[in-house]
C-alpha cells in the first residue's frame, strides 16, 4: 500500500532510533546485580560459553556457505556472517512461556535454568555485534581494528558514563511520570544518536546505560516500570520498521534462511551439549538442553534492523 | 523554606545541565559526517538534545511563572535554523510528518476537552464570541490595511486592488487561532470552569469555521483580482463535503476508540499514538486516490477528525475517564515535540523583512479582539472581570493560519509572497506574546488549578 513509503520511513528514524535505545535499556535493566548473585556462577558462566559456542559454529557455517550463493565483497561478508551469527546465538523465553503448567510442575529445575540462559545469553551477542562497528569503521579507512577497539570502547565507557550522569542528575529530584517518561525517551534517542555519529552500536550504548542505570539508580523500580509498561508495543513497531525495510533481493535467500536455520539448529544443541559436559555442577542437567534454545527473538530483530540500515548488502548470484 | 531550597537546587540543576548537554552538543556538532548511517545519527541526536533542552528550559521559566509552552517554543527558536542552526529547515521538514502525528494527537484532546454539557450552557457567550470576533477582528484588520497598508515599504508595491484584496485574506487569517496552543496551557494550568468553556468552544469552533469563512475569501479575492467573475458553489460545496466527511470519520473513529476501550484497553496511549499516525496517513494517501482514481479534490483535515473522535468519546462514551487519562499520560512528550518544532519553524526572516507592519496589525488584532471579546460577554451577561480580560486567551496562533497562507500563495502568486511573509512574522508575535497571556487569564480569573 505504500503506506510506509522511503519519506516516511526518514521521517520517522527518530521512532527507530528510540526503539533501539528503549530495547537497549531493558536488556541493560537485567542485568541487575543482586539479582544475578541468587544464581549460582555455574549458571552465568554456562549461559556465556553457550552463546560463544553458537556463535562460533554459525559464523564458520555462515561464513563457508555465503560465497557458494552470493557474490558480495569481503569486508561485507566478515560483517554479515557476524551479524548472522550473532543473531544466531541470542535465545528468547516464548517457548519457554508456551509450555504446559504439568510440564513446568514437573521440569522446574531445568527450566529455571533454561530461562535463565534465555535471558543472559544475548550478552555475547551484544558484545559481538557491538564489535561489528569498530570492524567495519577501521576496514573501510584501513586501519587496524584492533587498535580502534580498544580505544573505541574505552571512548564509549567515557561517553555512556556522561550519560549516565545525566540520568542521574534528572533523577536527583521526584518528577511524576509523564515527566519521567520524557526524560527516558528524550535520553533513548540521544544516546542511540549519540552512538550512531561515534560508530557504536545503539543497543550497547543504551545497554550499558541501562546497566549502569538498573546497579545505581535509585529509582530503578519506576524506570524499569516505565520501561517494561510499553516492552510488547516497542517489539511490536520493530517488526513493523522490520517488515517496512525488508526485501527480497533473490529468491535464493530462503535457500540461505533454511541453511541458517540448520546451522543455528545444530549450534544449539552442541552448545547446550556442552555446557552440561563441560561443568560438573550442571551435569545433572539433561544432555539435549539444546531443544530448549531453539526459539529465537527479542535481540536478533534490533541488531537486524541496525544491520539493515548500516551494512546494506547488495546480493548478486555467484 | 524547604520548597524555596528545592526550586533553588532545580533551577542550579538545570542550569548546568544546560550547559553541559549544550556544550557536548556543540562538540558532536562539529564531527565529520562520512555516512548516511551518522547523519541520521545526527538526527536522532538533535530530536533528543531539543527534547531535553526545552523540557529543562521550560522548568526554569516555570519558576517565573511562564508558561511551559513558551519554554519550549522559545528552545524552538533558539536551536532552529534562523539562531544558532542547530536544526536545519531539512532537518524541520523532515520531522513534518512526527509533527502532524503530534497535532492529530493533540486535537484528540481538544476534542476530548469538550464537554456538551458544558457547551450547552455557555452556547449563547460563546456564538455571540464567534460573532464579534469574526466581525470585529476581521473588520479593524481590513480597515486598518486598506488605509494604511500602502504606507508600509513592504508593501508599497502593491496595486490598489491588491491591497484590498490582501486586506480581505489576512483579515480572515487574523480571525484563526490555536486550539492546540489552548489546550496545552489548559491542561498545564488544569484550567476549569465557565471561562475556560468558553475559550476552548470558541477557539475549537473558529478553526472550523476560518476554513469556511477563508473558502469564502478566496472566491471575494479571485473576483476582487480579476479572475472569475462569479462566486463558485462548487468550491463551497466541495469544503463542506471535506468537513462533512471528516466529521463524519471522526465520529467513527470515536465510536471505534470508545469500542477499543471497552473491549481491549491494553496500551491505549499506544493505541492512539498509532491512531494518530493512521489518521495522517490515511488523509494524505486518501487525497491522492482521489485525485488519481476519480479526479476528485477531496481533502479528509486530520485535524478536524481528531477533533471529533475525541468529542465523541468525550460525550457518547463511558469510557470518557479512561480516555483523557490515557492522554494526558503521553501528552507532555508530545507538547514538547510539538511546539519545539513550531518554534523552530518560526520565521525570523519574515519578522525582519517586515516588522513594523507586523507590530502594527498585532495591536490592531488585539483592539479588535478586545472589542468583540468585550462586546460579546457584555450581551450575554457574563462577569465584568471575564469581559474584560477574555482577549488574553485568543491571541495564540499557528498551524491553521500558516496553512491558510500557503493555500493563498499558491492562488494568488501576485501576492502571495508578500501575504506569506507578514502572516508568518504576524504568527511568530502571537505564538510568543499569546501562551504567556493565555496563561495569566487562566490565573486572573481563577480557574487555573495549578499556577
Amino acid at each position: 500500500m505504500n503506506l510506509l513509503d522511503t519519506e516516511t520511513l526518514k521521517g520517522l528514524e527518530p521512532v527507530g532510533a528510540l526503539l533501539l535505545g528503549w530495547i537497549g535499556l531493558l536488556f541493560g535493566f537485567q542485568f541487575e546485580i543482586v539479582k544475578l548473585r541468587r544464581f549460582p556462577l555455574d549458571f552465568f558462566k554456562a549461559a556465556i560459553l553457550e552463546s560463544f559456542l553458537t556463535f562460533a559454529l554459525v559464523f564458520f557455517g555462515v561464513y563457508y556457505t555465503l560465497p557458494l550463493f552470493f557474490e558480495i565483497p569481503e569486508v561485507r561478508h566478515i560483517v554479515l556472517s557476524l551479524t548472522l551469527s550473532a543473531a544466531a546465538a541470542c535465545t528468547a523465553q516464548t517457548g519457554l512461556a508456551l509450555l504446559s503448567p504439568n510440564f513446568t510442575a514437573q521440569h522446574q529445575k531445568t527450566l529455571g535454568f533454561l530461562r535463565y540462559v534465555s535471558s543472559i545469553d544475548g550478552f555475547s551477542a551484544l558484545l559481538i555485534f557491538g564489535v561489528v562497528f569498530f570492524f567495519r569503521k577501521s576496514s573501510m579507512t584501513g586501519i587496524s581494528w584492533v587498535g580502534d577497539l580498544a580505544l573505541g570502547t574505552a571512548f564509549l565507557l567515557v561517553i555512556s558514563a556522561g550519560l549516565v550522569f545525566l540520568y542521574i542528575v534528572f533523577m536527583s529530584s521526584h518528577r511524576d511520570e509523564s515527566e519521567l517518561a520524557l526524560v527516558v525517551i528524550a535520553m533513548a534517542v540521544l544516546t542511540s544518536g549519540v552512538a550512531s555519529i561515534l560508530h557504536f552500536s545503539p543497543l550497547v550504548a543504551n545497554f550499558f546505560i541501562g546497566f549502569c542505570l538498573v546497579n545505581l539508580c535509585r529509582q530503578k523500580e519506576r524506570l524499569f516500570k516505565i520501561l517494561v509498561g510499553v516492552e510488547k508495543p516497542v517489539y511490536l513497531l520493530l517488526l513493523v520498521f522490520l517488515g517496512a525495510y525488508w526485501k527480497l533481493d533473490s529468491m535464493w535467500l530462503i535457500v540461505l534462511a533454511a541453511v541458517y536455520c540448520l546451522y543455528r539448529f545444530i549450534g544449539k544443541l552442541f552448545a547446550g551439549f556442552m555446557v552440561t559436559r563441560l561443568s560438573p555442577g550442571l551435569s545433572s542437567y539433561p544432555s539435549h538442553l539444546g531443544f530448549g534454545l531453539l526459539a529465537q527473538g527479542g535481540f536478533p530483530w534490533p541488531s537486524c534492523l541496525i544491520s539493515s540500515r548500516v551494512f546494506p548488502v547488495i546480493f548478486l548470484p555467484a | 523554606m524547604v520548597d524555596l531550597y528545592q526550586s533553588k537546587r532545580n533551577l542550579v540543576t538545570y542550569i548546568l545541565t544546560l550547559f553541559v548537554v549544550t556544550l557536548f552538543a556543540l562538540w558532536l556538532r562539529h564531527l565529520d559526517m562520512e555516512s548516511s548511517w551518522q547523519k541520521a545519527g545526527m538526527i536522532n541526536f538533535s530530536i533528543g538534545f531539543v527534547l531535553l533542552l526545552a523540557y529543562m528550559s521550560a522548568q526554569i521559566l516555570k519558576i517565573a511563572r511562564l508558561p511551559l509552552i513558551s519554554g519550549y517554543i522559545i528552545v524552538g527558536i533558539i536551536v532552529g535554523p534562523y539562531v544558532s542552526g542547530f536544526l536545519t529547515n531539512d532537518m524541520i521538514s523532515r520531522f513534518g510528518f512526527i509533527n502532524d502525528v503530534a497535532l492529530s494527537f493533540i486535537a484528540l484532546t481538544a476534542g476530548g476537552a469538550l464537554h456538551l454539557q458544558a457547551l450547552k450552557k455557555r452556547r449563547k457567550s460563546i456564538v455571540l464570541n464567534i460573532l464579534f470576533l469574526t466581525l470585529l477582528v476581521f473588520g479593524f484588520v481590513f480597515v486598518f490595511f486598506v488605509f494604511m497598508g500602502s504606507n508600509f515599504s513592504f508593501t508599497r508595491n502593491l496595486s490598489s486592488v491588491q491591497v484590498i484584496a490582501f486586506a480581505v485574506l489576512i483579515g480572515v487569517v487574523a480571525v484563526a487561532r490555536s486550539p492546540s496552543s489552548a489546550i496545552a496551557i489548559i491542561s498545564e494550568s488544569r484550567a476549569s470552569g465557565p471561562f475556560t468553556e468558553t475559550v476552548l468552544g470558541v477557539t475549537v469552533a473558529m478553526d472550523v469555521f476560518v476554513i469556511v469563512l477563508f473558502t469564502v475569501a478566496l472566491t471575494v479575492a479571485r473576483v476582487i483580482l480579476g479572475g472569475s467573475g462569479m462566486m463558485d458553489t462548487q468550491v463551497f460545496m466541495a469544503v463542506f463535503m471535506e468537513m462533512a466527511v471528516s466529521f463524519f470519520f471522526g465520529a467513527l473513529l470515536g465510536k471505534g476508540i470508545s469500542f477499543y476501550v471497552d473491549r481491549i484497553r491494553h496500551d491505549l496511549p499506544l493505541f492512539l499514538l498509532f491512531l494518530a499516525f493512521g489518521v495522517s496517513k490515511i488523509s494524505m494517501w486518501s487525497d491522492n486516490f482521489m485525485i488519481n482514481c476519480f479526479d476528485i479534490h477531496l481533502h479528509l483535515e486530520p485535524l478536524l477528525i481528531c477533533m471529533s473522535a475525541g468529542f465523541v468519546v468525550q460525550n457518547f462514551s463511558k469510557t470518557r475517564a479512561y480516555f483523557m487519562e490515557s492522554l494526558e499520560s503521553v501528552s507532555l512528550p508530545v507538547y514538547v515535540l510539538f511546539f519545539s518544532l513550531a518554534g523552530a519553524s518560526l520565521n525570523f526572516d519574515a519578522l525582519r523583512l517586515c516588522w513594523l507592519l507586523t507590530l502594527c496589525l498585532a495591536v490592531v488584532r488585539v483592539a479588535g479582539i478586545f472589542c468583540a471579546t468585550w462586546l460579546a460577554g457584555t450581551v450575554a451577561g457574563d462577569l465584568s472581570l471575564h469581559n474584560r480580560s477574555a482577549w488574553m486567551a485568543y491571541l495564540t496562533q499557528a498551524g491553521v493560519a500558516i496553512g491558510l497562507a500557503q493555500i493563498a500563495e499558491r492562488e494568488f502568486p501576485e501576492i502571495g509572497m508578500y501575504l506569506t511573509t507578514v502572516i508568518l512574522a504576524l504568527i511568530f508575535v502571537n505564538q510568543v506574546i499569546g501562551p504567556v497571556t493565555f496563561k495569566a487569564v487562566l490565573n486572573l480569573v481563577g480557574e487555573a488549578k495549578i499556577r
